[in-house]
């Protein structure tokens, strides 16, 4: 089948599609947008995590065909002409990067959870935001510290 | 003796990884992030049995679903030689012939246009077996044991007339489950085939290794094969051996003709790429009532794959933990049906440590005496096994400030005694000596006319921030910007670099950076020998010094010469020269190589009616020489905290007892920490830069893990006067 989906702004179109292949695997695969990774396809560590009109998702766990005529955000997405996101440079300020490969999923959830906050998060909130992305190498301290920056807090 | 080059400036400063950058964006690219015009995909077919013989593997479903372009087998697969030996014996070659020997070994691997059509395509395959009963149980009486596997069993004293007479004895039998690294990248190979060329794109760790293991495996000239792996999506020692899975990703391309991905599964990463290994050990101790060891035994049996090799000594630290006259460490290992154990994360050391330091808890008790002036009282001022001195040791100092940190003071020693609410508190203390280890390595530098630099070894940046810390550190041997300072590893034609692992490849990579660029200054030395005009003429190394991107006279500051300068005036594009470094000898250096030290301090929080236990925080004062950057070398020491943690509370590979299948091989079923696991971590380093190696650092990729678990036991015992021997400890441990 044929998927049409605008991907960071751009309508793009990927042909053959497989009914069971992932949004993930049409976004990696077939699109040459390898930001998003795959570390379980099954929706258990959020490495995956996109922008699906609007709403953080487990890639891995969107069957293409349900993003036909949607809205995805990748991390590739993020960054504008003038440099990183603040949520990006905060990330590589505080050394909330080591590997990286869970990297691209936890900047899109941090992306979403301050822009979905009204006020400033607390510590409880952004671990409970953060819940659902696992990270081997930080041991996720210096990851809170990097969204602490990002929101602004005087602690980050 | 080596000499220290501590200089103030870039190193050690906390800069920001390099790689940042790109990680942040989406846009580093690990080895599944590649791909290629026509590229096919392959998925693997595994034993469902741990031991006996394929019977009958019928394929024909499997060529007839829709995109396959082969299925691989035993049957139809041409011979593959076995890889070389890396100081440990390589997997078999795959698909040779009929013999299963653990559940999850390759039987078959099918080709298609696209992921999806390979994996529907794999389960096409229908395999049938001849079971034999597999061996998974150390107790089982057919099974081969091994005794001192590396020679690394140690002696000294009189361990049986000291123990036998000592005022106090103490003896028990310490746990602990297998664990699996699941680095959060998945084990991908991407090959690609240009006639007899052969590219690799891998998750490993050593570059320069697995070249040669494909070659070989292959019948290949070295040179033919290239392998690379800018990034990598983390590996904990996963990537330190010549998978199967790799040749058979090289062998798949070969068959169809076309490039060929393979990405492991998160279920294949628990069979395909290694992992800790259990360990039953006993210690047995003998002190006098002051508290002074006399006696120290340690004995330990691993499993270990049936036809597998794995180094992991987990008595031999304990041999120069501490000062004692009377010491015997054994090693045994047990061969088993099951999948390959390999290095995780400090190996040995964390089963190891966690016996010893339980032990050293439990003694303490027995003599009335705190645990932490128990360690002290028996510090070792030498190496007691080698009888030579430390290369550095400040054991002592993080003991000191861990304890003023964590606020040791306010322990009151009976257990149960210390309560916030409802909650039990528990402190834990446990000490570290992490073990030595160093490997020969290469690097080039090369200065180009613009003045910038590149620096390059075939070595990886598994997350460790090696292209950062080599970057600050070649920006410092040639007195350039980092901005004006490139390296660049993960390229198997780069000149030959040390394995990411033993936390020795900062002390490998970073002496041959070093050399490299003193020669490149030699070098440019030379270009200026006989020419009248360069204030550097006739200048020797040792007259000379670097700065502001250029070389200038030590005696006279102002006179010197730009690079870039001295590379115009000579009509000369750019300059390179080479470096090496091979281990000290300790016996040559008349000192007992040191490895990183540390000192642990853990606050447990038991709710007793509900079960939950909690590590509230973890203070960790660590020894490791110079540090290089201070950001990376605190995330690492968080990260490995984590990771021990984990291995403290959560991590355990079950095996099926009655087939040999790891039963929780995805993280629903085997649990790593997440963010509400969290303590409060607080990590302080204390020392000076290590004697043993020019650059003076101890590695700190894997003492971060090691102790935590034994730190944690402690705590728990000390809230709960419960003592748990076994990780992980769960609720039903404590209740």
């Amino acid at each position: 089948m044929r998927v049409t989906v605008t991907v960071n702004g751009e309508e793009r179109i990927a042909d053959d599609v497989w009914e069971g292949e992932s949004l993930l695997y049409v976004l990696r695969e077939r699109l040459g947008l390898p930001g998003a990774k795959n570390a379980c396809e099954q929706g258990e560590c959020g490495s995956c995590t996109v922008y699906l009109d609007g709403v953080p998702v487990c890639a891995c766990l969107v069957a293409a065909g349900q993003a036909e005529s949607r809205t995805v955000v990748t991390v590739e997405g993020l960054a504008s002409d003038e440099g990183l996101h603040p949520v990006q440079q905060a990330f590589v300020e505080c050394g909330a990067v080591q590997c990286g490969f869970c990297t691209p999923g936890l900047i899109v959830q941090t992306h979403a959870l301050l822009a979905a906050s009204e006020g400033v998060p607390s510590d409880l909130e952004i671990r409970e935001a953060l819940a659902g992305n696992l990270c081997r190498c930080t041991g996720y301290e210096k990851i809170l510290d990097a969204v602490r920056q990002a929101a602004g807090r005087a602690d980050g | 003796m080596t000499t220290v080059e501590q200089r103030t400036g870039l190193v050690g400063q906390g800069v920001d990884r390099v790689d940042g950058p790109l990680k942040v964006t989406g846009a580093a690219r690990y080895p599944n992030d590649f791909s290629y015009p026509d590229l096919a995909y392959a998925a693997l077919v595994r034993s469902t049995v741990a031991a006996g013989r394929i019977s009958r593997l019928d394929t024909a479903a499997a060529l007839a679903s829709p995109g396959v372009l082969a299925v691989i087998t035993h049957q139809n697969a041409p011979r593959l030689e076995r890889a070389p030996d890396s100081g440990l014996t390589a997997p078999p070659p795959p698909l040779q012939d009929d013999r299963i020997t653990f559940h999850g070994q390759y039987v078959a691997v099918v080709v298609a246009d696209s992921a999806e059509e390979a994996t529907a395509a794999a389960r096409r395959v229908e395999a049938e077996y001849e079971p034999a009963e597999p061996i998974l149980d150390m107790g089982d009486p057919r099974a081969e044991w091994i005794t001192d596997p590396w020679g690394t069993d140690s002696s000294r004293g009189d361990l049986k007339g000291a123990l036998a007479s000592a005022e106090v004895r103490f003896e028990a039998t310490y746990t602990t489950a297998a664990n699996s690294n699941s680095p959060m990248g998945l084990f991908s190979t991407v090959a690609v085939w240009d006639g007899d060329d052969l590219t690799i794109h891998d998750s490993t760790q050593w570059p320069s290794y697995l070249r040669k293991a494909i070659a070989q495996v292959f019948s290949l000239p070295e040179g033919n094969v290239r392998v690379l792996c800018p990034y990598v999506g983390g590996a904990f020692g996963a990537g330190l051996r010549a998978w199967p899975h790799i040749m058979l990703a090289a062998l798949a391309a070969r068959t169809v003709g076309r490039p060929v991905k393979l990405v492991l599964t998160r279920p294949e990463m628990f069979t395909g790429v290694g992992h800790r290994t259990a360990s039953e050990q006993c210690v047995k101790l003998g002190a006098t009532r002051d508290g002074r060891l006399v006696a120290l035994a340690h004995e330990s049996t691993t499993p270990l794959q049936i036809e597998g090799t794995q180094f992991e000594p987990c008595t031999a630290g304990s041999a120069s933990a501490y000062a004692c006259p009377n010491v015997i460490t054994r090693d045994r290992q047990v061969r088993l049906n099951i999948p390959w154990c390999n290095f995780m994360r400090a190996p040995g050391e964390a089963q190891g440590n966690f016996a010893l330091e339980s032990a050293m808890d439990e003694l303490a008790y027995e003599l009335g005496m705190d645990p932490l002036e128990l360690r002290l009282r028996n510090y070792s001022e030498d190496n007691p096994r080698l009888e030579l001195p430390w290369s550095s040791k400040s054991l002592r100092e993080c003991y000191e400030v861990g304890a003023e940190r964590f606020g040791w003071s306010r322990r009151s020693p009976e257990p149960g005694s210390m309560r916030d609410g409802d909650s039990l508190i528990g402190y834990g203390v446990a000490g570290v000596s992490f073990f030595w280890y160093q490997e020969p390595c290469e690097a080039r530098a090369t200065l180009r006319k613009d003045g910038t630099a590149v620096v390059r070894s075939a070595v990886t940046d598994i997350g460790t921030g090696t292209y950062t810390v080599m970057t600050q550190l070649s920006a410092e041997c040639l007195g350039l910007d980092m901005a004006h300072v490139t390296f660049e590893l993960g390229d198997s034609d780069l000149p030959a670099g040390a394995a990411a692992g033993g936390s020795g490849l900062t002390a490998a990579v970073g002496s041959a950076v070093q050399a490299a660029c003193r020669n490149l200054v030699r070098a440019f030395l030379d270009t200026v020998r006989d020419d009248p005009t360069s204030p550097l003429q006739g200048c020797t190394i040792d007259e000379v010094s670097v700065g502001g991107g250029r070389i200038h006279r030590i005696d006279a500051p102002e006179s010197g010469e730009a690079y870039a300068d001295i590379l115009a005036a000579h009509g000369i594009g750019e300059l390179s020269a080479d470096g090496s470094s091979t281990p000290n000898d300790p016996k040559v250096a008349g000192m007992a190589p040191s490895g990183a030290f540390a000192a642990r301090f853990v606050e447990v929080r038991v709710d007793p009616d509900l079960g939950l236990m909690q590590v509230a925080r973890v203070v960790s004062v660590v020894d490791a020489g110079r540090i290089l950057n201070e950001k990376t070398a605190t995330s690492q020491i968080m990260g490995g905290t984590v990771g021990g943690i984990g291995m403290a509370m959560l991590e355990e590979i079950v095996t099926d007892p009655g087939t040999g299948r790891v039963a929780n091989a995805t993280f629903g079923d085997y649990l790593i920490p997440v963010n509400a696991d969290i303590p409060d971590m607080e990590v302080a380093f204390v020392g000076r830069p290590d004697r043993f190696n020019s650059v003076g650092v101890k590695g700190v990729g894997e003492i971060g893990l090691v102790g935590i678990g034994a730190a944690i036991a402690n705590a728990v015992h000390h809230a709960t006067g419960r003592r748990v021997r076994s990780l992980p400890i769960t609720i039903e441990q404590l209740f």
